[in-house]
């Protein structure tokens, strides 16, 4: 099949290749402009306090300060959902911004950051989840009376959720499981936890701020630069057209990269002064002041016959979401619609989240949104069912995994929203519809258990693959499944005279390849060569809505609107060819830069000559709405999720607690590979990050005082290259399932890896040991612990 | 109070007034303009703003600006071809095999091989893996990056 193409599913260059390599790559954090200011921030040492008195005199006196803000000079706005505030008297966890200075210099930005005089009165504070339910809870917000997201009796009138109840759980129940439990030969229950993970983006959060008369440019690190837009508009009451947010340098982000709150601050400042201003966090601040993934605890409960037929499952899941401001129900419903109500086959099904809110840093979006967290949870769980009945953990998955067909809930069931309430927050909806595109599942399975030698190496359960002294070495599976969110997303192509064309997207390439993904689909549409086509991304003057790229919406969403943009470009091209070879449009065919008659190839013109007649073609192309979209067989409307299956295999030292991760074999189906090395590589960063998940990334949070212990890299570990398997042991199967709407089939698949790696590792300690770490971690400590060698 | 250095960087000569509590990576970053040098922990944890320090792989973050008075810094702009531009193998190994992603860690990672390399221009799968150990990817790219330091040995090795 791939070799019709001569641009798709070839390993081509990376569009942002030698600017990387050469060291000419710009970030925003290095960006200088002619008298720029450097702002710095001041932040809370307390949880949760009241700004009695702050004074700025001393640090305003200091040469080189030229601008403070405090709550008491700053718009009483929130520029991201309720409960974020600009600058509020009232701060919610340790690292809370208080203040803002811009300076001439770093130097003397910190060095006034000291220089302000602040009294607080400390306010009891509230760290874990299941404290901040309790009725005497101290509350994070005073102003809504619970801690719990979207308890609407308790007078917090902005959930968009009709589902969510009234005392703060989002219910869900599908078919009877008291009935379904009854049925069951065996019934497991455990509760398990999974910890908080930093995005830990390699460039800290950073904007630039500059005026011109009352148009303001901010060069944003965001994946989501029309959020910065409307959010800068909303705090300081000005039209989005006279906002310019651009983020065409590229943007390391895993889901943390929304600037709003610092753009805002930047932009307010650089009203003020006159002059440009620079934000860019510190490390420290990275930690303590963007989002995170929210610590999960799940109390599970699965119901299987002897046959391996799930007879019902219970998911009881409450989330900490920190100080928050937006993410709460989005991470909590993303979680009950993929993990828990569509990875398995199900007649019986319960849901119940908390998204609760505590005085800690905010949690939020990160890589696999929602299901990371909850697949570290019910895969594990899923392991005991299987365990339960004595059926092999790769058949038992087999016979329960999602196919065609089955049951799915999207984001949009979970929450019942209603049309009006979509019409409020176009942005927010339709990040799964309904539908499949995860039928590959099954093959995915069956592809990791051949190739990672399941047979030969599964000994059964409580019998390790081989046991050499103290050391002992396990095999686990798990699988997962995130959003391939398809939604709203235009693109506009167009040529030049030269033949070559240029493609405007509102998607920014965070690392992610969509740079040269969309390179390669225009350039195979259009029959050119991929080093005629360029790419300008995320500019809100410049380039055409959308919706940035989260929920693996740039692959699924953004590439499509381009590639019929190209469709477009191309009809036109062709009509301008039928004048000059006097054939109809459909006998026409473009390859290798000519447009040629498809039974008499002698017979063409060459695209740069269309280009040239035609002075400007422009083809521009907005997706339909996803309710649109049906499946052909059922006409139900479409979900669209991608699907992986991950097999590890760890040796583990009982002694010590050691734990070496060997191999990791991993199926994704990505619909179709537009360019195969990126695949693998957003293949590997998954698994990369869902090794550091298992084994050692967590937020310490001191459980007194709500300070973030390890704010930075040093202490908060991430995965190395020594902590991964070698080259040959890292097995990454790419499962091409053409998706029915994707560009050439192609699908958003690119945070699936983070779903499924902690996990299976989890269930091959359990194979090697013999004993469940249910906690947040597989640390050493965590095995020394389980076998009941420390207490 | 400032001081006045001279660095040689990437074979040019500059003098700079420097505070003394000033890293070399913030002085070639602002006020070289240097930011090839990408910093991510800015507490030597991570590699990312790696330069070579006379041949030697150093976290230009931890290495008072200075301390390095005098003496011969390569960073990543100076890498290719002065004159013709034209690339190291490493460089284009990085480019074929997709090295990168979001592109922080490259220019530490493509250094610190530079320097395995000088040193060792046949190492093994394991020798490149213990050079990078101090050299984080926060997106995983691991694989792929050991991939392209042994394919630009190999090169090198073919006189490429």
């Amino acid at each position: 099949m791939p070799n019709e193409f001569s641009v798709l599913g070839k390993s081509l260059p990376r569009k942002d290749a030698l600017e990387k390599v050469t060291g000419e790559v710009k970030f925003v954090a290095d960006m200088q402009l002619p008298r720029m200011l450097h702002a710095k921030f001041l932040r809370s040492p307390y949880a949760h306090a009241m700004i009695t008195k702050i004074d700025t005199s001393r640090a305003e006196a200091l040469r080189g300060v030229k601008c403070v803000l405090t709550h008491e000079n700053t718009p009483n706005v929130h520029p991201l959902g309720k409960f974020e505030y600009l600058l509020d008297r009232r701060v919610h966890h340790a690292g809370e911004e208080v203040a803002a200075v811009a300076a001439e210099t770093e130097d003397i930005a910190k060095e006034a950051l000291k220089l302000i005089d602040v009294e607080y009165e400390v306010e009891p504070a509230v760290f874990d989840a299941e404290e901040a339910m309790k009725p005497d809870a101290p509350l994070v917000h005073k102003e809504y009376r619970t801690n719990m997201y979207y308890g609407t009796e308790h007078g917090h009138a902005a959930s968009p959720s009709p589902r969510w109840r009234k005392d703060g759980w989002l219910p869900l129940q599908v078919g009877d499981v008291d009935k379904g439990f009854a049925e069951a030969d065996y019934i497991v229950e455990g509760v398990y936890e999974s910890p908080i993970q930093c995005n830990c983006s390699p460039i800290p959060r950073s904007v630039v701020c500059q005026w011109a008369g009352d148009n303001l440019t901010c060069w944003a690190d965001t994946q989501i630069p029309q959020w910065v837009s409307k959010d800068i508009a909303k705090c300081l009451g000005m039209p989005r057209s006279s906002i310019r947010v651009i983020c065409n340098w590229p943007v390391g982000g895993y889901g943390s990269k929304q600037p709003e709150k610092i753009a805002t601050l930047a932009a307010i400042m650089a009203k003020k002064t006159g002059r440009p201003v620079k934000a860019v966090f510190t490390r420290e601040e990275e930690f303590v002041a963007t989002h995170h993934r929210p610590n999960y605890k799940g109390y599970e409960k699965i119901g299987v016959k002897k046959d391996g037929t799930i007879t019902a499952m219970s998911h009881r899941v409450i989330g900490n979401f920190g100080r928050d401001f937006v993410w709460g129900p989005e991470v909590m419903s993303a979680s009950a619609a993929a993990t828990c109500g569509t990875l398995y086959m199900y007649q019986n099904m319960k849901f119940e989240g908390a998204a609760v809110m505590t005085n800690i840093p905010d949690a939020g979006a990160m890589n696999g949104l929602g299901d990371p967290e909850m697949g570290f949870i019910v895969e594990r769980a899923m392991d005991e069912a299987a365990e339960a009945i004595g059926m092999d953990p790769v058949e038992f998955r087999l016979k329960n995994c999602a196919r065609y067909g089955s049951r799915s809930l999207s984001r949009r069931d979970v929450l019942g929203l209603s049309p009006d309430e979509l019409e409020l927050r176009p942005d927010w909806i339709n990040w799964g519809i309904v539908g499949h595109d995860f039928d590959s599942l099954q093959e995915c399975i069956r592809r990791v258990r051949d190739k990672s030698e399941w047979k030969k190496k599964w000994k059964g359960w409580k019998t390790p693959v081989e046991v050499n002294g103290t050391k002992r070495r396990g095999i686990g599976i798990a699988i997962g499944m995130h959003m391939s969110a398809y939604r709203p997303y235009s693109a506009i192509v167009k040529t030049n005279q030269d033949g070559s064309v240029i493609v405007m997207s509102m998607a920014a390439e965070i690392g992610q390849g969509i740079r040269t993904a969309m390179a390669q689909v225009v350039a195979e549409t259009l029959g050119i060569n991929y080093e005629d086509v360029e790419v300008l991304l995320a500019d809100t003057a410049a380039t055409p809505e959308g919706w940035g790229v989260i929920a693996s919406g740039g692959t699924a969403s953004a590439i499509p609107a381009a590639w019929h943009a190209a469709q477009e470009v191309r009809r036109q091209v062709f009509n301008i060819a039928v004048g000059r070879l006097g054939v109809k449009p459909d006998e026409l065919e473009a390859k290798d830069g000519r447009i040629y008659v498809k039974d008499d190839p002698q017979k063409s013109i060459t695209f740069r000559e269309a280009c040239l007649r035609g002075y400007q073609i422009t083809g521009a192309y907005v997706n339909p709405n996803p309710d649109d979209l049906r499946d052909e067989k059922t006409g139900k409307t479409i979900n669209t999720y991608a699907c992986v299956a991950t097999i590890a295999e760890v040796e583990v030292d009982t002694e010590t607690g050691k734990l070496d991760v060997l191999r990791i074999t991993s199926a994704h189906d990505c619909g179709r590979a537009i360019n195969p090395q990126i695949v693998e590589n957003q293949i590997d960063m998954g698994l990369v990050q869902s090794n550091g998940y298992a084994r050692a990334e967590e937020l310490i949070v001191d459980k007194d005082t709500g300070v973030v212990l390890n704010p930075d890299l040093l202490d908060y570990k991430l995965m190395t290259i020594l902590d991964m398997p070698k080259m040959d042991d890292m097995q990454e199967i790419v499962v091409e399932r053409p998706s029915a709407w994707g560009a050439f089939g192609s699908k958003g698949f690119s945070e699936t890896g983070a779903t499924s790696g902690a996990p299976a590792i989890a269930n091959a300690v359990y194979n090697a040991i013999g004993v469940r770490v249910r906690g947040e971690h597989i640390t050493p400590a965590a095995i020394l612990e389980a076998l009941g060698k420390i207490p | 109070m400032a001081v006045s250095i001279s660095l040689v960087v990437n074979g040019e000569a500059h003098k700079v007034d420097v505070e003394p509590w000033w890293s070399l990576a913030y002085v070639l970053r602002e006020k070289l303009g240097l930011t090839g040098t990408k910093i991510m922990c800015n507490n030597g944890a991570c590699g990312s703003c790696t330069v070579l320090l006379n041949g030697q792989p150093v976290s230009s973050c931890l290495k008072l600006a200075v301390l390095a008075e005098g003496q011969n810094i390569t960073t990543i702009e100076g890498l290719a071809d002065t004159e013709t531009g034209k690339l190291r193998p490493l460089q284009e190994a990085f480019i074929k095999y997709s090295g990168m992603q979001c592109g922080t860690c490259t220019a530490g990672m493509i250094l610190t091989a530079k320097a395995l390399l000088d040193e060792n221009p046949t190492p093994t799968e394991d020798d490149v893996r213990e050079a990078l150990a101090g050299n984080l990817c926060r997106c995983g790219n691991y694989k792929r990056i050991v991939q392209c330091v042994l394919a630009a040995a190999e090169a090198t090795r073919g006189g490429v």
